[in-house]
């Protein structure tokens, strides 16, 4: 019985570490996920317009890139893979910003 | 068990390291990328107000090739004006504190950590990362420390009742056999596995202990019978020169000379008591803080007032006891003496080598056969040809007693004709520089 006892014991002691670090989390509750609204089909559309924006300010032609990263972006968004298409969007209008306007 | 716990406790601090350092980490850096975001709203808020905030929140929603930024800017009201969050988290109520928040993701579900930030004018700002995949790299890294915790500890029990039976087995058998011994059986030894580990030396150093505690019982043991039996002649011949003068004797001459007898016979056996007293104080090795550095050259030359030939190197050096190596060399030589014939030869040579010394003492008397020699060194032992002569029949194993006690040898040989006595003696501890030139010598009584 003693042998037992230690036994649980040794083996508390070892886990009470991890357990300690792992249950230690930022404050949060309960309550209906909050949605997040750049997810979804209509911010597509309005990145695919401000990167057609983008297009027609620039003072030079934009890398080759872009053009193939919105259009990915476009067709992606047009079958369904949102959170691709806003992804691809998002790399050509970074790759537009690099780009100074036209005065 | 101490092993097992010991090996328990080292495994759960190198898993909480490893947990710290990596899914602390990723934690860190999530505040980090927080902070630095507070920093650039800040600086904005500060330079154009809520305009430039909000254009900076759109901008950066835009650019977020990570796609892990969270954002929202509301008003007095919490109602959304700008941002990607379509509203106000409720359980988000203090400011400073970083929560953790369940959000939806093209429907499905995510976890993401924010804080709030109160700006001036009543308006609220909420900064966050999307933290889903660190959550499930943590949940991953977590369970797999806690399942090689287990594995670990039942490692470790197995390795603690492995080790501990084959302590138990060990003393088990060393248990036994000392209870055995205890009981009387004095021929048993601990079991020797043949593996040559620190087990089979301990074995081993008790099973050399066992045979040395042997043979100083087998000494004591023969050391009685020889009193016993040996020692009641003299008693018994002193007892009956008493007896028969106190019965016979018709002078005071005749009874002062039985009496003079009698303690001659007393005086005798005194000294082969001293004797054996002697040969059992050496034999138990007790006298070996008597040991220096001695030169055996001048005990050999100092067998003086005897018909001797020497002949021995100027130094012999030994590590022993000068008395005891002495009384050793005068033994033997007391012996040649005693059975040489009228005008025989005694030679008593040395040699030094690098291996050790041996000193030989030679006569030509009638030697010892072969048949008798190994019995020589007994107590008591005295041949066909020492019956005529006086002596107890110690001399030899007094001797072989000293030479024991140096860790050497006695070796009786036929010096044909006569007795060739060797006693070797290792060489001394440390080793001379000396090249002896040898000295031949003739001494005479």
């Amino acid at each position: 019985m003693e042998m037992n006892v230690r036994r649980f014991v040794g083996l508390g002691l070892m886990l009470a570490p991890l357990a300690c670090v792992t249950l230690a989390s930022p404050a949060g509750g309960d309550s209906a996920p909050v949605v997040v609204t750049t997810d979804t089909p209509e911010y597509c559309h309005k990145l695919m317009d401000r990167v057609t924006q983008a297009l027609r300010a620039a003072a030079m032609p934009p890398p080759v890139e872009v053009a193939a990263l919105s259009n990915e972006g476009e067709h992606m968004c047009n079958d369904g893979l949102t959170r691709g298409g806003i992804l691809r969007l998002r790399r050509a209008l970074l790759l537009l910003e690099q780009i100074p306007p036209s005065p | 068990m101490v092993y097992a716990v010991l090996l328990a406790i080292s495994a759960a601090a190198l898993a909480v390291y490893l947990w710290w350092a990596t899914a602390g980490l990723l934690d860190r850096q999530t505040e980090a990328a927080i902070r630095a975001d507070v920093q650039g709203l800040s600086e904005r808020w500060d330079e154009g107000g809520l305009p430039a905030l909000v254009l900076t929140i759109r901008e950066r929603l835009e650019q977020n090739v990570d796609d892990d930024a969270i954002y929202l800017l509301a008003d007095q009201t919490m109602r959304p004006l700008a941002g990607n969050l379509r509203g106000w988290p409720e359980p988000v109520t203090r400011a400073d504190v970083l929560y953790e928040l369940a959000v939806s993701r093209a429907g499905q579900p995510a976890l993401a950590q924010v804080q709030r930030y109160d700006l001036p004018g009543g308006f609220h700002l909420l900064i966050g990362r999307d933290v889903q995949a660190r959550a499930k790299l943590r949940t991953l890294l977590t369970d797999a420390l806690l399942w090689g915790l287990i594995v670990v500890a039942f490692m470790a029990l197995g390795g603690a009742f492995i080790v501990r039976s084959l302590f138990r087995r060990t003393l088990a058998n060393v248990s036994a056999t000392a209870a055995a011994i205890s009981a009387g059986d004095f021929s048993r030894r601990v079991r020797v596995s043949g593996r040559g580990d620190e087990f089979d030396q301990l074995a081993e150093t008790i099973n050399d202990m066992l045979d040395r505690i042997g043979r100083l019982m087998e000494g004591v043991r023969e050391v009685s019978n020889a009193i016993a039996h040996d020692l009641r002649t003299p008693i018994t011949r002193a007892r009956a020169r008493l007896e028969d003068a106190a019965l016979h004797a018709e002078t005071q001459g005749e009874l002062h000379a039985a009496i003079e007898r009698a303690t001659g016979d007393l005086d005798g056996i005194v000294a082969v008591f001293q004797a054996l007293l002697r040969i059992s104080e050496i034999e138990a090795g007790s006298r070996r803080s008597a040991f220096c550095e001695i030169n055996l050259a001048t005990i050999l030359a100092d067998v003086n007032g005897l018909r001797l030939l020497l002949d021995t190197p100027d130094s012999v050096p030994v590590w022993g006891d000068p008395e005891m190596l002495r009384q050793a060399v005068g033994n033997l030589t007391d012996n040649a003496v005693k059975f040489s014939p009228p005008g025989g030869e005694v030679r008593l040579s040395a040699l030094a080598s690098p291996a050790g010394v041996e000193v030989t003492v030679a006569d030509q008397g009638p030697g010892i056969p072969v048949e008798d020699r190994s019995r020589a060194v007994e107590r008591f032992f005295r041949g066909e040809a020492a019956r005529s002569t006086p002596g107890s029949g110690l001399g030899l194993a007094l001797v072989q007693a000293v030479a024991h006690l140096h860790g050497g040898t006695l070796h009786l040989a036929d010096a044909a004709p006569g007795l060739r006595a060797t006693l070797s003696l290792p060489a001394q501890r440390v080793p001379s520089q000396q090249v002896p030139s040898h000295q031949v010598t003739e001494l005479s009584s």
